[in-house]
């Protein structure tokens, strides 16, 4: 299955873009998904939602692409893909040197893609939400 | 003890491209064999993750192929990963260490660690000829490994 990313912009106390995941991010795609936030964040995006209702399956490589998301809009380099480790060490740096951060928050996780975010401690950088409209309502 | 029987095998290029047909193989012969979809999404995750490494850190761009097959034995589902990459075991990555400096991390040691956590057991062997074997074993319970 593939992934497809369909972009909508939303209005609460801030615009937000919303990114939707819908298909499998796994190591073929997870790249497009970071210059696809690159492209964002260029054309102005700072409040990014994305709602992975439609999301069935997400593998390590979707965690850097996750990470990387929150690195960008908050207009910082992303971690080496190649890292490994490495990505989820800076990962545990951004989340003990601060606060959840509020700029990127996620809805609609699947049961099998929490299970991956907190597995690997990930879910510690976001909040998460269990539909748009309280997503949105968030911001 | 009754020997495994195969349920089904995929044989694909070494092309991360190729992955989502890995899944789709394993959630249909899981679903065949019985298990349920917090078990099924367990080890679709550890497969997914071996065989991207085999891709990605194994052949790292050169060709090659990956054969991936999946067994039932009496109460546990058996899935071998067979490559042609570099011997490479990946059993002996240690476990995350998030004190360490992160150039000391090998890439993919988040897969492999998350692949441990999905299933109950991974070989390693050498492929007779060249090559690798990794055997993922899983016994056949409902649910997740965090609801045992």
């Amino acid at each position: 299955m593939a992934l497809e990313t369909p972009v909508e912009q939303a209005t609460g106390r801030v615009p937000i873009t919303v990114l939707a995941l819908d298909g499998e991010l796994d190591a073929s795609n997870f790249m497009a998904l970071i210059d696809q936030v690159r492209g964002l964040y260029e054309a102005g995006t700072r409040h990014l939602l994305l709602d992975l209702s439609g999301l069935q399956f997400m593998a390590s490589s979707g965690l850097v692409a996750l990470h990387s998301v929150v690195r960008l809009i908050h207009g910082e380099p992303p971690p080496d893909p190649e890292a490994g480790w490495g990505a989820l060490h800076a990962l545990g740096q951004d989340v003990s040197e601060g606060s959840t951060q509020a700029e990127v928050q996620l809805c609609g996780a699947q049961p099998a893609v929490e299970r991956v975010l907190a597995r690997t401690g990930l879910h510690r950088l976001f909040l998460s939400h269990p539909d748009r409209a309280s997503a949105i309502a968030a911001f | 003890m009754t020997p495994a029987a195969t349920v089904r095998s995929l044989r694909i290029p070494s092309d991360v491209g190729r992955l989502a047909e890995v899944r789709e193989m394993i959630r249909s012969a899981a679903t065949a064999a019985g298990a349920e979809p917090g078990y099924i999404g367990d080890l679709v995750q550890a497969v997914d993750e071996d065989a991207t490494n085999a891709i990605v850190h194994g052949h790292a761009g050169r060709p090659g192929w990956v054969v991936v097959r999946l067994a039932r034995e009496e109460d546990r589902l058996i899935v071998t990963i067979e490559d042609d990459a570099p011997v490479f075991d990946p059993t002996g990555v240690p476990e995350p260490d998030l004190s360490e400096p992160p150039e000391r991390r090998r890439p993919g040691g988040m897969g492999v660690h998350l692949a441990r956590l999905c299933v109950d057991e991974i070989s390693h062997r050498p492929r007779p000829g060249g090559g690798n074997i990794l055997t993922l074993v899983r016994k056949l319970e409902p649910g997740t490994k965090e609801d045992r």
